[in-house]
């Protein structure tokens, strides 16, 4: 093979040295080790969780007696960094004004988990907390030497601790001039450290509090720093043509016109791997430079939607019994049949979705002899190190990326291209380089959430149980989604993919049941968005128990509990409170209509969904009116940061359901800008009521993502409700409504 | 030709008379609280005040601008007579608004132009008035609740 992979360890230490970062109240801990591959393997995303000790890498006691947090999560606005300084707040009997929050730069820690997957809470709470409290008891020996007493004589105060003669000592006072704080040696085994970030809700001073993320008044006052607005001195500003087509080949482009443009410091042509760029003084020539080049390509305009539609029928696959993996397989499914008294078939299909944040990536890199400064948002910052580095032949640590907040991640921004190419064009022309996408780069050059198409066969028995359930799905790869070819179907073939598959196992009772999946792959581009399977699995699983209740004569939300076993009892309680706060069972005006659905995220977090539509016949059009949620948890630490994950979702999954779809023709994406993919807005948004289960001593679990699978079903269902027609399409509009009937 | 953003006087090379105020803002003036989404004038995010007025600026030529006063984000808070931040900046915070963050510039922008004009909206009027104005996060009740209380507070 030719490639060879090396594991070496790095001391934390020399982890520190090698950075500069060595700082006076750091704590310090042995650092396990740091994967560094040299090969030509592609570069992949930070996957591994935390350990429980990395906590300590993140946590700095500062001489002014505050503590600054290398919040280990990037920041797109699920609050993560809010929450876990809730934590580090706990821990250290501190307040938020006690905490410098920020987002670390690549050479500030060693490489932790990408932000995605709603683990930012539950991978990180556990970690945060436990390096938070290694450094109070470390701080408390420092004060017991300072005081010449017994540690077990020094009390936690208020950013500090209180001497058995009353004197507060505050943190600040026992920062040593040079060197660490504790050394990896001095570390507490965990039963002798006490934890109060672990004690009973009632006890917790800053969990549980709706502290306002910290950067709040620079957002509302323009002041934060996205990656569109960083400068830097002597920027160049570079535009890149992307391929117009999937695997479109550049032909030609016309360089000598481009160059002619006062302002444009110079062109990079390269047909092997039809890269078109430029760079200028400043970016209002860009525009004109671009169709001055006029590049040429070549484009398979042979692929449309119909094609794509016929490869991801899951009938077809049906048909041909060809079904790669059989995810689930018990009991019979001809004695469930047999004992059934009710069956019904239902074929679900959604389509490719975009991510459409409002803020469109962007790069600035500086490739300069001995180091390269990439300033960008990623929601994984060492994966964008890494395809840097690989770009330009570069050892990753000699790549330094600065961090900043995502205007908007969505599974999206794992990788940011126009940072790669910005670092390809400032090593041509030997300067900082900006590039910047726009709204069309966005649509037309990023990954897409597969599409998904289901087939259920299900029944119910005489006493309102699920005789069998028969599902059968076709969708793509979403983690291994961009591997290329051969490799892609290899791994198809191997292992169902574990994002494409979340969620798929219903919560239900089913004695007799079988769940089978065969990947696809395509050329359009597949990788992660909110929720990964989670929504499009729901949608089919959902909207098929109301089916199944409804031809059974039963109450949808009595027919889940009803199939619901005890060990799904969160489940059912999250399903009892949102009966209860939505009414569930009052009448409903005409045209208008409810629907309920429910999932767990992850087998962790359980919500449960109730939404009211109404059609407007005049206007042609199905609106979400009203939304009802109850979620489950875990630990809360910041309610008002979970209730605005959680309206987040109801919205985006009315977004998905009612609007949203990619197409692809003539070997490209149709849509392109958004008066062709129009999310959701203000006016057609429903008003949406929250309830948590709380107090919860339960660990704190998935939240950014938790409450979207329902939501398309409990959609699909209040419009059955309202009309007597089964939409078992997303997106369901008004005109698929009347069309299609049940 | 001059433009007034923020109250300063900015002149206007020659050169960049016609690019769009969004581009002159972000890249001329250094003003990057203004942000853009789409370009094609469909998400808010880039909303400034002419005027006093909601203006998209990526479908405005600093060549049109005239006389007109421009107000951004930076200078929101200026053109109100108290202390501190802009009343609809304040209960941006207090509500708790910003998920990721970037479109709210263009939603404040776009609340405190239908502030200045219509003291206390009712909902339909909220919601009508907000609805050029995209929202990826999905904070739209959270807007709501902000603007009805600026009105509740003033």
């Amino acid at each position: 093979m030719g490639q060879q992979v090396e594991t070496r360890k790095i001391n934390r230490r020399l982890f520190l040295k090698r950075t500069g970062w060595v700082a006076a109240g750091l704590t310090v801990a042995a650092y396990t080790s740091y994967p560094v591959v040299h090969s030509t393997l592609p570069a992949l995303p930070t996957f591994d969780a935390p350990n429980t000790q990395d906590g300590v890498l993140w946590l700095q006691a500062m001489a002014d007696g505050r503590v600054r947090f290398f919040c280990p999560r990037m920041e797109m606005g699920q609050g993560a960094g809010v929450g876990l300084s809730q934590v580090v707040a706990e821990e250290l009997n501190i307040d938020q004004a006690d905490i410098e929050c920020i987002l670390p730069d690549t050479d500030q820690v060693p490489p932790f988990q990408m932000t995605v997957g709603s683990q930012s809470i539950a991978h990180f709470f556990d970690p945060v907390s436990w390096g938070a409290a290694q450094l109070r008891e470390a701080l408390r020996r420092l004060a017991a030497k300072k005081s010449d007493l017994p540690a077990d004589e020094i009390k936690d105060g208020r950013a500090g601790f209180v001497l058995p003669d009353g004197t507060l000592l505050g943190y600040g006072a026992l920062v040593p001039d040079t060197g660490v704080i504790v050394g990896d040696d001095q570390l507490l085994p965990d039963d002798a450290l006490p934890r109060l970030a672990l004690k009973s809700v009632k006890n917790h001073k800053a969990i549980g509090q709706d502290w306002r993320h910290h950067e709040l008044e620079a957002i509302v006052t323009g002041q934060m720093t996205y990656a569109r607005d960083v400068q830097v001195p002597d920027m160049a500003f570079g535009a890149v043509i992307y391929p117009p087509g999937f695997e479109a080949k550049l032909l030609s482009a016309d360089t000598n016109k481009a160059r002619a443009i006062p302002g444009i410091i110079g062109v990079e042509i390269n047909k092997g791997d039809d890269f078109v760029g430029l760079v200028a003084e400043h970016p209002f020539v860009l525009e004109t430079a671009i169709e001055a080049l006029n590049a040429e390509w070549q484009i398979d305009e042979t692929l449309d939607q119909g094609q794509i539609d016929a490869r991801l029928d899951v009938q077809k696959f049906r048909s041909d019994d060809d079904f790669a993996h059989t995810l689930l397989s018990s009991g019979d499914l001809g004695t469930g049949q047999r004992h059934a008294k009710h069956r019904v078939t239902g074929r679900y299909d959604t389509p490719f979705a975009a991510h459409a944040a409002i803020e469109p990536r962007s790069g600035v890199v500086w490739v300069k002899e001995d180091k390269i400064e990439v300033w960008c948002s990623t929601q994984d910052p060492y994966f964008v190190q890494n395809r840097v580095a690989k770009v330009l032949g570069r050892e990753a640590e000699d790549v330094v990326v600065h961090t900043h907040r995502i205007g908007g991640g969505f599974g999206g921004r794992v990788p940011c291209q126009a940072s790669e190419a910005a670092a390809r064009l400032s090593a041509t022309f030997n300067r900082p380089v900006r590039v910047q996408w726009d709204r069309e780069d966005e649509f037309s050059n990023n990954y897409f959430q597969p599409k998904f198409s289901h087939y259920i066969e299900a029944g119910v028995t005489s006493d309102g149980k699920i005789s069998h359930w028969d599902h059968d799905f076709v969708s793509s790869s979403i983690l291994t989604g961009t591997v290329p070819g051969l490799i892609g179907k290899a791994i198809d073939m191997a292992t169902p993919d574990d994002g494409t598959i979340r969620g798929i196992v219903p919560q239900y009772d089913m004695t007799n049941r079988r769940i089978r999946y065969a990947a696809v792959r395509t050329p359009v581009p597949i990788n992660a968005w909110r929720g990964l399977g989670s929504a499009p699995n729901a949608f089919a699983i959902e909207s098929m128990m109301d089916e199944l209740a409804l031809k059974a004569g039963i109450d949808p939300f009595q027919f889940r509990l009803q199939n619901l076993p005890p060990s799904s009892d969160r489940l059912a309680n999250v399903l009892r409170e949102v009966a209860e706060i939505s009414d569930w069972g009052r009448p409903t005006p005409p045209d208008t209509g409810r629907g309920l659905a429910c999932a767990v995220y992850k087998d962790e977090t359980a919500a449960a969904v109730v939404v009211d539509i109404q059609i407007d016949y005049t206007a042609r059009a199905v609106r979400v009116t009203r939304a009802w949620c109850a979620q489950d948890c875990g630990l809360v630490l910041n309610p008002h940061q979970v209730e605005s994950q959680i309206m987040g979702n109801i919205i985006w999954g009315s977004s998905m359901s009612l609007k949203e779809q990619i197409t692809i023709a003539a070997g490209r994406v149709d849509e392109d800008n958004f008066h062709m993919y129009e999310p959701l807005r203000h006016g057609s948004s429903p008003e949406v009521t929250v309830s948590l289960v709380v107090p919860s001593n339960m660990a704190p679990s998935a939240v950014g993502e938790a409450a979207l699978p329902p939501v398309p079903a409990a959609i699909a269902n209040a419009v059955f409700a309202a009309t007597g027609r089964r939409n078992r399409h997303l997106p369901m509009t008004y005109e698929s409504t009347f069309d299609e009937t049940g | 030709m001059q433009l007034l953003i923020n109250g300063n006087p900015i002149t206007v090379p020659e050169e960049l008379q016609d690019v769009t105020l969004l581009d002159f803002l972000r890249d001329f003036a250094g003003l990057t609280g203004t942000k853009y989404g789409c370009g094609i004038g469909l998400c808010g995010a880039c909303t400034v005040h002419l005027d006093g007025e909601a203006t998209r600026s990526c479908q405005t030529y600093v060549s049109d601008l005239d006389d007109a006063r421009v107000t951004t984000i930076e200078g929101l808070a200026q053109t109100f007579s108290g202390e501190g931040l802009h009343p609809v900046q304040q209960a941006w915070i207090a509500e708790g608004v910003p998920q990721c963050g970037y479109c709210q510039a263009g939603q404040i922008m776009t609340a405190s132009a239908l502030l200045r004009r219509v003291p206390d909206p009712t909902d339909e009027e909220i919601r009508e008035e907000m609805s050029g104005n995209l929202c990826r996060c999905g904070t739209y009740g959270r807007i709501s609740q902000a603007i009805a209380r600026v009105a509740q507070e003033a």
